[in-house]
Formats: structure tokens, sequence, C-alpha cells
């Protein structure tokens, strides 16, 4: 059998065929339950909608509302609902409640239950944004998936066209029927492989696609490849079929229960005898925006027309799920079946000690380090916030307008009425602000620590040690309580610094009021922290030098400026360049310090491009548009990076 | 003799400068010892009178309390979970330490001794994950520890967390090192019989001792003073973390500068002194990583 059948490509058939049907079955599964979800969510809203009706007929009569409303959800709760409240938004009144534990009814909202008062906010503010705009925008119709199993469906009900309340009702949630899809994806990929094996070893026999010495045929390949393809389009298209059925099924239950929810509401309102309109159209079976889905007609009857256009859409979507699995299939197919796989196989093997040992840190970095990261870019692409994280991405993707947004808005300087203003906020004034603040820094750092290791270095320099060792301490002291300390010095009433100021006969200084003396505050707690380690650097760098270099620039009678110009500075290029690119990519990104002294007051003015990128993501909660503004940081610290590996690179080729 | 008299006469002026350098930078320490030992949670380290004089006002920048007094240090460990958050600082800093020089020294062995494919893309892309925002990653890494693994308001993740970030500094500077110590050693040993584990072990490890303890200093130092992922993902303010407390006690418009002070010293003092203990070895480990990375 070895003879006539590439092993290469049996195995790689192999995983491909596992993988696709795998995933094929997964998608599909994952399909109908979405399908089984969305009309549980239907029945909620018909329910709702219905009810809705009824409680604002209730409440247009006006004669006993909160005793019929009380006889109308007990009555309700013949349609297996697990609890109903109705609630008036003026008075923050519960007027009726089935509910276990909300007490008397009726009664006020208390304390505790804000919460329902804030929903009918939304609702009512969602309702009228829709009328004014015309269009539909906000949700009208709140879901929550509770995790008891249970939806939860708030409905506004609506008097004279305004909202004046809205119902709510808990439903306990039906197990969605599965559809079988693993026996049919089972005995696909079963199929896919027997069907190739008889193929090649009956082509084999008369020396068709006979693989080569090395165990590879082009034509098997090309076999595999066709013989899978098939096997995933018929299981495709049943599995479709099987789901049009499923959805079938699922809408013939909704469009029963739609009857019952109409005999109850026709019940209701005969028994008080309350105007009711004909149903002539399907109104309750609406989306969450209130707009009619015209899938059933209201008489029991499914519509064709509507069913096809959700029909479609989600088959356009499946389609689009198979051809990616029948690409990512393809693709192992190739890489098994083309000796990828053997020669990855074969590097694998004959490095596996560099492999072992790097594998721990690799793992970690791609979990923690680098699939956050690009998760993160997908974020910038979409306009993610706190409030829509369930939602897939999918639903969120905006493109680069987030990008645009930022990139695109030039207006740093707007005139008013007190004539130029900077806007604070605007990307360009805070990239300034943050190549402000790492240049002055790494120059403060640079220069400071040079001086002070020429110093140190002194020969016969007495009590060199200590003053080493009391100078690295601000390097040695958290730097998040460094800015706290260096924050408590700069206040403005009780500050140390204020003090020494009014000592020598000035006024106090209200540092963070003001732009500039904002910045100084985040400098000197910088330049703090952060000379010793340029000056350990440079230490290290200086003692390394040799004597003799300098005795032989004295024969030759070089001064001090030209000894230091010629022999030191070259000599410390090694140590000082490495150390100058990180403190630059450490001070472009310090967060503490801006984060925590000053906190980029007043106004937002002394942010750096990190901080600004917190406070959108943590404090407006704006996740996508923050991850946009990271994005481009990311990028100017690369293109820095690159721009400084190649100034380094062109210097040393010069010497 | 009268040489180096000279000698400390022509350096005078050096150590003038540097007497009032090291007092300037020295001041901020001293002024958080006053503070503390102050006993009130006040900003100030003297009361000043209505009109103060010149003598008033150099009374309130001396580093020096009016009052000495353990209050505020006995006060922040008792009457405030101050030493809980210790203990949790203490747990995180201590596995991420051990956790983070276990995966950098493997993968800088690696990298330093083995020619393997994908090395220098490897590499490569440890240098610029350096570069990654942590803010474009502080929502990914919630919804991975939180959401997926379950490992919110616990110490593995935060371990996890803090672990990884230091990687690849640790194995940047490692790697470097590494570099230094040379091959013939390996080469005999495995002449001898050595497997490469015993010569990771026995050889590779004792010798790279000085940059192992840089590299266990700042896994250390990772894990003791991060605080932002730590008030992510700690809820719970029994589980806060030492820095996550710290910033409660000044943070917002809490002023109690007294417990911030004793809480600094007390938690600024294990990284000082370990730092001091291996700065011999910082120089040398950094300077080697820098030269040779």
């Amino acid at each position: 059998m070895k003879k006539f059948v590439s092993m290469p490509v049996a195995v790689g058939l192999l995983l491909a065929a596992a993988l696709a049907f795998f995933l094929g079955a997964l998608f599909v599964d994952q399909a109908a339950e979405d399908m089984a979800r969305s009309i549980e969510e239907r029945r909620g809203i018909v329910q709702a909608m219905a009810l809705s009706e009824v409680v604002s007929r209730i409440e247009s009569q006006d004669t006993d509302v909160e005793g019929r409303l009380a006889t109308a959800v007990k009555y309700w709760g013949r349609l297996e609902t697990g609890g109903i409240r109705v609630i008036r938004l003026s008075g923050a009144r519960l007027l009726a409640s089935s509910m276990p534990g909300d007490g008397t009814i009726p009664r006020r909202l208390k304390m505790d239950e804000k919460y329902l008062f804030d929903l009918g906010q939304r609702l009512r503010i969602a309702r009228e944004t829709n009328r004014d705009e015309g269009i539909a925008r906000k949700k009208e119709i709140e879901l929550e998936h509770m995790p008891d199993n249970r939806l939860s469906v708030s409905a506004p009900y609506l008097v004279d066209g305004a909202v004046r309340g809205y119902v709510q009702l808990n439903l306990p949630q039906h197990k969605p029927a599965r559809l079988a899809s693993r026996g049919p994806a089972i005995l696909g990929a079963a199929l896919v492989i027997g069907v190739f094996f008889v193929l090649a070893l009956a082509l084999g026999r008369y020396g068709i696609f006979r693989p080569d010495g090395r165990g590879l045929s082009r034509g098997q390949l090309a076999l595999a490849a066709g013989v899978l393809l098939l096997g995933l389009w018929i299981f495709a298209v049943t599995q479709l079929s099987a789901l049009a059925d499923h959805r079938w099924r699922l809408e013939e239950g909704l469009a029963e229960h739609f009857m019952l929810v109409r005999e109850a509401s026709r019940d209701i309102s005969q028994s008080f005898a309350l105007k009711t309109a004909p149903i002539t159209d399907n109104r309750w079976d609406v989306d969450e925006y209130r707009r009619p889905l015209h899938i059933n007609d209201g008489h029991g009857h499914l519509r064709l027309k509507g069913l096809d256009g959700v029909q479609a859409a989600l088959f356009k979507e499946m389609r689009r799920s198979f051809d990616g699995v029948g690409l990512l299939a393809l693709a192992l197919l190739l890489f098994s079946g083309a000796g990828w796989a053997g020669r990855l196989k074969h590097t694998l093997v004959e490095n596996r000690e560099a492999y072992l040992y790097v594998s721990p840190a690799i793992i970690g970095m791609l979990i923690l380090v680098f699939f956050p990261f690009l998760y993160g870019i997908v974020l910038s692409f979409t306009d993610a916030t706190i409030y829509n994280t369930g939602a897939p991405l999918k639903e969120l993707w905006i493109g680069f307008t987030n990008y645009v947004n930022i990139l695109a808005d030039i207006h740093v300087f707007a005139r008013t009425g007190q004539g130029w203003v900077v806007n604070y906020q605007n990307f360009y004034w805070t990239l300034y602000i943050t190549v402000a603040w790492t240049v002055v820094n790494v120059s403060i750092g640079v220069s400071v620590g040079l001086l002070l290791a020429l110093i140190l270095n002194t020969k016969g320099l007495k009590l060199r040690a200590v003053y080493r060792v009391l100078l690295i301490l601000p390097w040695a002291i958290p730097n998040y309580i460094t800015a706290l300390i260096w924050r408590g010095m700069f206040h403005k009433q009780f500050g140390v610094i204020n003090q020494v100021i009014q000592m020598c006969g000035g006024e106090p200084v209200a540092w963070f009021d003001g732009v500039f003396s904002s910045f100084i505050t985040g400098i000197a707690t910088n330049g703090w922290l952060s000379f010793p380690f340029m000056m350990v650097m440079c230490l290290g760098g200086l003692q390394s030098i040799s004597q003799e270099m300098y005795e032989a620039a004295r024969l030759d009678g070089a001064g001090r400026w030209h000894q230091f110009r010629y022999i030191t500075l070259p000599s410390l290029k090694p140590v000082l360049v490495p150390a100058i690119i990180i403190s630059v990519v450490w001070t472009f990104n310090m967060f503490n310090i801006i984060f925590l002294v000053s906190g980029g007051e007043p106004a937002g003015s002394n942010e750096i491009l990190i901080t600004q990128a917190y406070k959108i993501a943590f404090e407006q909660y704006r996740y996508g548009y923050a991850a946009a503004y990271s994005t481009i940081i990311f990028v100017i610290l690369l293109a820095y990076g690159i721009f400084q590996i190649k100034m380094t690179k062109a210097t040393e080729a010069n010497i | 003799m009268k040489d180096t008299l000279t000698g400390e006469m022509n350096h005078i002026w050096l150590h003038l400068f540097l007497i009032s350098f090291t007092l300037l930078a020295v001041y901020p320490i001293l002024w958080v010892f006053a503070i503390a030992f102050s006993g009130n949670q006040s900003l100030m380290i003297a009361d000043i009178s209505a009109n103060p004089t010149f003598f008033d006002h150099l009374r309130t920048i001396l580093p020096w309390p009016q009052h000495i007094s353990w209050q505020n240090f006995s006060d922040v460990m008792t009457e405030q979970p101050f030493a809980r958050w210790m203990l949790n600082s203490v747990i995180v800093a201590a596995l991420t330490t051990i956790l983070g020089v276990f995966l950098a020294c493997t993968a800088a062995y690696s990298f330093s001794r083995f020619k393997f494919p994908a090395q220098r893309a490897g590499l490569m892309s440890f240098l610029v994950s350096q570069m990654f925002p942590g803010t474009l990653m502080l929502v990914p890494l919630y919804i991975i520890i939180v959401k997926y693994l379950h490992l919110g308001n616990t110490y593995w993740g935060l371990i996890m967390v803090y672990s990884t970030t230091a990687i690849p500094f640790c194995v940047w500077m490692l790697k470097g090192y590494f570099d230094t110590i040379s091959v013939e050693i390996e080469e005999s040993a495995i002449m001898d019989g050595a497997t490469r584990t015993m010569i990771f072990f026995r050889i590779i490890l004792p010798l790279a001792q000085p940059a192992i303890a840089v590299t266990a200093l700042f896994s250390f130092m990772t894990g003791w003073n991060e605080f932002i992922v730590a008030s992510l993902f700690m809820e719970e303010e029994i589980r806060y973390t030492a820095p996550v407390g710290l910033r409660f006690f000044v943070g917002g418009f809490a002023q109690q500068w007294g417990y911030f002070a004793a809480g600094s010293i007390i938690v600024s003092l294990p990284v000082v002194i370990l730092f001091m203990f291996t700065q011999k070895y910082l120089i040398s480990g950094l300077t080697a990583g820098g030269v040779k990375g």
C-alpha cells in the first residue's frame, strides 16, 4: 500500500478532513443554537409587546388601573411566564408584579431598585430618539440573558404616543433542540478518506499518480483536495438544508405560541371591555428596534417571503464560514502533502533541544503578550466600548474610522471669543508634549548621569562608594512611590517646595494649574529618578576604558577636552547608545509619573500619549478608540527603533 | 603623604559639589521619613504660624519631625489592612521571580547556545514587544485572564502577567551574559559525557549568577511595583497588592500622608536592600547585556 499511496498526502488529508468536518459541525451547531436563541428572544418579545399593548389600553381607560393590571398579570401567567413587572415611570411606581420577592404591590420603587427605573428611562429615551431622528438607532426593547437560564425582556408601553412605563417579563428558557450534525460530520470525514484511499490505490495500480521516491505525489495531492472539497460541499449542502428545516419547525412553534398569546390578550381585553385593534398584520413579532419582521402573519401561518429573507442572510454567513473552513483544510493538506510538514518536523527534531529550552518562554509570550497585542490591534478597528462588550467584534467593525478620527483631526488651535486656545485633547498636542517630555528627560538624564559618572570616576576620590550608594537610591525606590512623594512635595499649600519659595520671599506657586509649571513637576520627578540609571551605565563604561589611552593622549599633548571628546565619548558609545535607546522608550511610555504626579493637569494639557490612551480606555470606556490610540503609539516607537538602529549602523560603518 | 594631601585638596570642589547634589537627591527620602515618624497625617513636617518668618519656613523644610512617634507604622499595620496587602505582594512578587527567572534562563540559554531557524525572529520579536504600549494590552489581558481563564481576583492571574512581561528584558540581558561564557567549557563537558541539562544546571547557571541576580531583581521589581494591572484584576480590597493600597491612601481625595509615608518605607525597604546587594552585579550585568546584546 505504501507504494501506491503518498503518505504525506494521506496524513494531510486525515488531518484536514478531521479539522474541516469538526469545524463544519461546530459552525452548524452554533448556527442552530443561535437560531433557537433568537426564536426564544422573539417568543419573549411577542409576549412583551402583546402585554404592553394590553397595559397601555388599561392605562388609557383609567379606571381601577392597578386592580385590572393585577388581574391581567395573573391571567397572563398561563403562558408559562416566569414573572412579570409593570412599572410606570412617573412616580417610579411598580404597578403590578408576579415576581417572587417583590412584596406588596402597588408601591414605589425602592432605592436598591433604581436599576429598574434607569432601564425605563433608557427605553423612553431610545423611543424618543428613534422617533425624532426617524431611524432605528437605539434599541427600544431590552433583552438580557440572566445567569439562571432565564431571559428578561423589557418593552415600553405607550399612552398617547408617549412612553409611560414598561413591562418586564422573566421567561424561562427552553433547552434548544439539538441539530444532529456530529454523525454526518464523522461519516463525511470517513467517506472522504475512504474514497481517497480507494481511488489512490486503484489509480496507483495502473501507474497513475504514483508517489515518487520521497513519497510525494502532486497528482494524489490534487485528488485528495478534490475529494475533500467535494465531501465538504456535500456536507455543507445537506447541513444547510437541515438548518432550514430546523428553522421551519422553530417558526411553526413560535406561530403556535403567538396564537396562544393572542388568545390571552383577547380574553383580557374582552373581560375589561377594552378597545382592541384587529390583528391584520403581525405587529408583535418585531426586532429590538420594534421593526416588524413579517415572518408570520398573526393567524398562525408563516410567510415564505419574510422567512426567506432571514434564511438568506444566515445562509450567506454560513457559506462564508464553510469557504473559510475549506481554505483552512486545503492549506493544511497542502502543508503536509507538499512535504512542508515533513521538513518542519525534521527541523523540530533536529533542533529539539533548542526549541525545548525556548518553548516555555515562547508559549507564555504568545498567550500573554503577542495574542493580547494582536487582539488589541483588532480592537482598534472596532467601536468597542464598555456598553457593547458582549457583541461580536464583527458587528462592531468600523474599519479605519478610529485612526481617521485621531490623525485627521488637525485642529490643535481653535479660535474663540478670547482669541486662540489650544485643544488639549487633540492628538498632535499630546504628541508634542510627549516628544518634549522625552527629549527633555533623556537629555537631563544623560547629562547629569554622565557628569556624575565623570566626577565619581576621578582617580583617588575618597568616599566614592558612599556617594555612589546614596546617588543610586532614587533608582532603587519604586517609581510610583517617588511619583506620589513628589506630588506631595508640589502641593500648593502644604508642599515643601512652596515652603522653600516662601522662605526665599516668593509667592507660593499653584504647580498643577499652569501648563508649563505642571510640565516642570513631571520633569523634576522623572529627572530625579532617572539620572542614576545613566550614571551607573556611564560608570561601567568609564571603568572599561584603559588608562594607557589617556597617557598616550597626554604625551601627544591633548588637553582635557580633547581627551574627553576623542577618547571618553567614543569609548562610552557602546554603552551610551543602547542606554539612550532604552531610556527613550521607557520615558516615552513613562505612565506612572504623569499619571500620579500631575494627572495631566490642567485640563489634560500635560497628558502624554500613553496616559491619554489609558484615560480614553478606563475613564471614557472607549476601548476601540483607545486601542487605535495605543497602536499609533506603538507605530511611533517602532519607527523610532528602526531609525535608531539604522543610524547606529550607519555611524558604525563610517568609523 | 604630601602627594595624597594635595590630591585631596584638588578634590575639595568635587566633594562640595557631590555633597550638595547628594543632599538634594536624598532629600525626598528624608522627607518621607520625617512625615512617617511625625505621627500624624499632615503633609507638613512642622506646623506653621499665621505670619511665618524665615525660620518658620526653614523649620517646615528641615526633614526632622516635631515629635518622633511610631504611631503611623503601628496604625498602618494594624488599623489598616496593609499587612494583608504586603502579604499579597510578597506572594505575587516571589512567585513572579521564580517563574520569570526560570522562563528567562531557559530561553536565553537556547538563544545564546543554539543556532536554529526563527532564532533571530524570536529575539527581534522580544525586542519589539518591549514597545507594545501597556494600554493596548490591558483590555485583551483582562478578557483573557478574567473572562477566559477565570483568574481574576487571584494571585496566579497577576503572576502570569508579570512574569511574561519581564521575559523580554531578562532574556536579552541573560543572553548577552551567556554569550560571554566561553563555549569551550561546555564542549569539554560534553566530551566528558555531560548532558545538556547537566551543563545548563551545573555549569551555565552557576557561572551566570551575577546576571541571574539582576534578572531576579528585575522580575521581583516588576511584581512588587506594579499597580495598574493589579488594580484592574483585584476586585476585593482584601486582595489588593501593596502598591494599589498605597495609592489608596493618597489617591483621589484621600489625604492620609502619614500612612502613605510609613507604608512607603515598609514597601521600599526590601527592594532597596535587594537593590543594594545586587547593584554590583547590576552594573556588570547591564553593561554586558548592553554591549554584547
